[in-house]
């Protein structure tokens, strides 16, 4: 298939996706006790004041007429209101998304600053001391709560060296770069554990194939056959693996957010659950879905770049 | 027609209308014009308007931009002026006047009216407005004319002048809401909301959602300060929100706020040892109790131990609440003596249920329940307060015999449930709104209200009395009333008494004269930082 074709068929695929995630994300917060109404007035309120505000927003009605009011709702590109903050879900996700979406991609970009080099040194000494160091390490990277990476990072860079500031968000591109510098860091810390480990191994077995055996008895120089030859065909499994990661990255943004008090997708979802938010947890997942579909397209671009098999 | 004054704490107005202006903690040393303050907040505002919201997260905002005709003392008992200088009731009980104060204008300079008042009266007290409209409920008319408002009331209400000091009542300007974008009254609120123009010391001039609000100095507020001039004293407030504790208290010990709220008790010693900080503990009206269901079976038909009496006060007995205080507040909580917090006007309390493992055994053997039983309760997942006190409680009650299980769910589940009134018990914490006891009394004993906690227990003499209390105009004949409904809701025990806790805030040294009241209300009317 060719590239435009790939990038078609892809775009399509993701209608179906987004439907079902669609019905499903509809149906399960309504699954979870409690509903908006009754979180936005809490313990105190009277039945008939809770009541009255359902019957306003229209939580009374049937599930089949709300699901049918949200999909013609989306066909006009309304995706409603938030009931806690009562303003249009697209402008509180509009506002935050972009900073999820840096915050992953930072995040990403510093594991694979790490991950890469280290990877290749710990195949090119595999089982030597160098390799055992960089193992180490990476697994304890691995294996630390990431709140708990988070508030230690603050701690030592942020409160006592004062290297950066501690949580927030800025103003200007720099400033908002220079705040999210140590959560993408706390993100990137298990990632490039995942990534290093994967990549070790891939270039360990690239090493053992037979065409790299020729590129060696052509007396290639040592470099050129691990850059040209080892690392790109390594590098195929450990693209994918970050494509396929980007979700759990998002996932690891909701945690990393409430701790670094970035003003994320990732904690506004988490908000938006304990508010039984239904508009925002909807349009949020659906979006996200979306962003994932997207990534995952990326990855197959660029596996397709490395790798013109995949193409055929 | 004779008209007399009442005062909620007569010597004390006297001595604010003498001053002219509220009282307010005043520093020693001079205070510093100018300048801003940053201050942490641990989860950000949802939605500013007084009446058609109720959270705190709002009203703690609300109240630095609004103001009431009246307001609530620092101490939360009484009422000192506010937009009205002057109140009086009439004899019969059945009409207000206000005066109001003159030259008082709105942040964006426009002359306050009497007209304002009635319009922001008359929207709070719209029974379809909000959840607080029946604290106004007694209003029957509003008539103006110059500068004083005439409140005609359907019924007297002892609970109305304190009602006028409550958020809900603030004082918006009509013609800036009237002109505002939107079709119907609540399009108007929501976008009104997003650019509030009020009286108070503030007006809001941005709002990052989750981020951070930004408050500047209102020019043409009415309060002076102790320099003799306008207060506020800063120029400009910024609220960060900073939903972590420990990243919270990292920011103030870094310097990069100068004060922040809901210091966790473990950290408040550490914060006490720190030169660089002030730890501050403001009384507060907040009670933290367990709620019993008390109807005689559960959802699913079962027969529920709870609803005898004597098992409820074996279980009360059962607890050492000097024990939990230590362990849940490390020492900075006290008991609760009654359901209301000492804080409350008439307040009425004693020692309950001092700790007697002898005395819940016996009770529980009267009850037939010798060998215990097993039951369960509601608690908040994540939440530090709530394992440590359930975690004590659990102990505590295995030595009668009693079996807890601790559910832990999320809020809005715990919710449902209570609503559903489908529990045996849960956690619970609440703090009063008004600087009466009607509101905490209307929701814990009155059972017409919401089922007295929604569990379900009534005293018909108590909703009696409670009836009498909010329409008597004898103070003294009030205050019997209420402490007879505290002595038979303390003996009924539908609760389990645990403690009162202040309010943990803490600043910079150079950070000063912020004030929380016991209703909650952050005042930063005359707060600074020293350069």
């Amino acid at each position: 298939m060719s590239r435009a074709g790939l990038v078609l068929w892809r775009l399509l695929q993701i209608v179906p996706t987004f439907l079902l995630i669609g019905v499903t994300i509809f149906v399960l917060a309504r699954l979870l006790p409690g509903d908006p109404v009754s979180a936005m007035l809490g313990d105190r309120a009277s039945d008939e004041a809770v009541n009255r505000l359902r019957q306003q927003m229209g939580f009374d009605r049937s599930i089949l007429t709300q699901f049918v009011l949200f999909i013609e709702g989306i066909a006009r590109g309304d995706f409603g209101s938030s009931t806690a903050y009562r303003i249009p879900v697209t402008q509180l996700i509009g506002e935050r998304l972009p900073v999820t979406i840096t915050l992953t991609a930072l995040a990403t970009v510093i594991a694979l600053v790490f991950a890469v080099p280290l990877a290749f040194v710990a195949a090119v000494k595999a089982n030597r001391w160098p390799d055992f160091l960089i193992r180490g390490v990476f697994q304890v990277g691995l294996s630390s709560p990431v709140f708990y990476v988070g508030l230690i990072l603050l701690t030592v860079f942020a409160a006592w060296l004062r290297w950066f500031p501690v949580g927030g968000y800025g103003e200007t591109l720099g400033d908002k770069l220079w705040h999210l510098f140590l959560p993408a860091l706390t993100l990137a810390l298990s990632f490039s554990a995942i990534i290093m480990r994967n990549l070790r191994a891939a270039i360990l077995e690239v090493l053992t194939a037979e065409f790299v055996d020729f590129a060696r008895s052509k007396g290639l120089a040592q470099r050129i056959i691990l850059f040209r030859h080892v690392l790109r065909n390594a590098l195929v499994s450990t693209v994918t693996l970050v494509g396929l990661h980007a979700g759990s990255l998002l996932g690891g943004a909701v945690i990393t957010e409430s701790v670094f008090a970035v003003p994320g997708v990732g904690r506004l979802m988490v908000d938006s659950i304990f508010a039984r938010d239904y508009p925002v947890i909807q349009a949020l997942t659906l979006v996200l879905a979306v962003v994932v579909s997207l990534a995952f397209l990326v990855t197959d671009l660029i596996q397709m770049a490395l790798d013109p098999r995949v193409a055929r | 027609m004779a008209i007399r004054r009442t005062f909620l704490k007569t010597s004390f107005a006297a001595l604010a209308i003498a001053a002219g202006l509220g009282t307010l903690t005043m520093p020693a040393d001079a205070a510093t014009r100018g300048g801003k303050m940053v201050y942490a907040r641990y989860a950000d505002s949802l939605f500013l308007d007084p009446v058609l919201n109720d959270a705190n997260v709002d009203i703690w905002v609300l109240t630095n931009l609004y103001d009431t005709l009246l307001q609530p003392t620092n101490d939360g008992v009484g009422v000192q002026p506010g937009l009205a200088t002057k109140w009086e009731t009439a004899a019969d009980a059945k009409s207000l006047t206000l005066t109001l104060r003159q030259g008082v204008k709105f942040a964006d300079g426009s002359a306050m009216t009497a007209d304002d008042v009635k319009w922001s009266l008359d929207r709070a007290r719209d029974p379809k407005a909000g959840a607080w409209s029946s604290s106004l409920a007694s209003i029957d008319s509003i008539a103006v004319s110059g500068e004083t408002v005439t409140l005609k009331l359907k019924n007297p209400d002892p609970t109305l002048i304190p009602a006028l000091a409550t958020f809900n009542a603030a004082i918006l300007p009509q013609k800036l809401f009237e002109a505002t974008p939107g079709a119907t009254p609540e399009e108007k609120a929501k976008a009104f909301a997003e650019k509030p123009i009020g009286t108070g010391p503030f007006m809001l001039t941005s709002w990052k959602r989750n981020q951070s609000m930004t408050l500047k100095r209102n020019p043409y507020y009415w309060k002076a300060g102790e320099d003799g001039k306008a207060l506020p004293y800063l120029d400009e407030l910024e609220f960060q929100i900073i939903p972590d504790d420990a990243t919270r208290l990292l920011k103030l010990k870094a310097g990069e706020v100068d004060g922040t709220e809901f210091i966790p008790y473990a950290r408040v010693k550490e914060l006490q040892g720190d030169p660089s900080l002030r730890m501050e503990l403001w009384p507060s009206t907040r009670v933290r109790y367990l709620t019993f269901y008390c109807g005689p079976t559960f959802k699913d038909g079962k027969a529920n131990p709870l609803s005898n009496v004597k098992v409820r006060q074996a279980l009360n007995y059962a607890v050492n609440k000097d024990a939990i205080i230590a362990i849940t507040t490390l020492g900075l909580g006290k008991p609760m003596r009654s359901y209301m917090s000492s804080t409350t006007p008439l307040f009425s309390g004693q020692d309950l249920y001092k700790y007697d493992v002898a005395k819940a055994k016996a009770l529980l053997a009267e009850a037939g329940f010798a060998n215990g039983f097993e039951t369960s309760i509601y608690s908040l997942s994540g939440n530090g307060d709530d394992s440590n006190d359930l975690a004590a409680v659990q102990q505590m009650w295995a030595q009668v015999g009693v079996k807890l299980r601790i559910d832990q769910v999320d809020n809005p589940t715990r919710t449902a449930r209570y609503r559903e009134e489908n529990f045996a018990m849960r956690t619970s914490a609440w703090t009063n709104d008004i600087s009466d006891p009607s509101q905490i009394t209307s929701y814990f004993a009155y059972w017409p209200n919401i089922h007295s906690l929604h569990s379900n227990w009534q005293d018909k003499r108590v909703d009696e009395l409670f009836e009498k209390s909010q329409q008597e105009t004898d103070a003294k004949a009030r205050a019997a009333e209420y402490q007879e409904i505290q002595q038979r809701y303390n003996e009924a025990a539908p609760i389990v008494y645990l403690y009162e806790t202040p309010y943990p805030v803490a600043f910079r040294k150079n950070a000063k004269g912020f004030v929380q009241i016991p209703l909650g209300n952050n005042l930063f009317e005359a707060a600074y930082v020293e350069k």
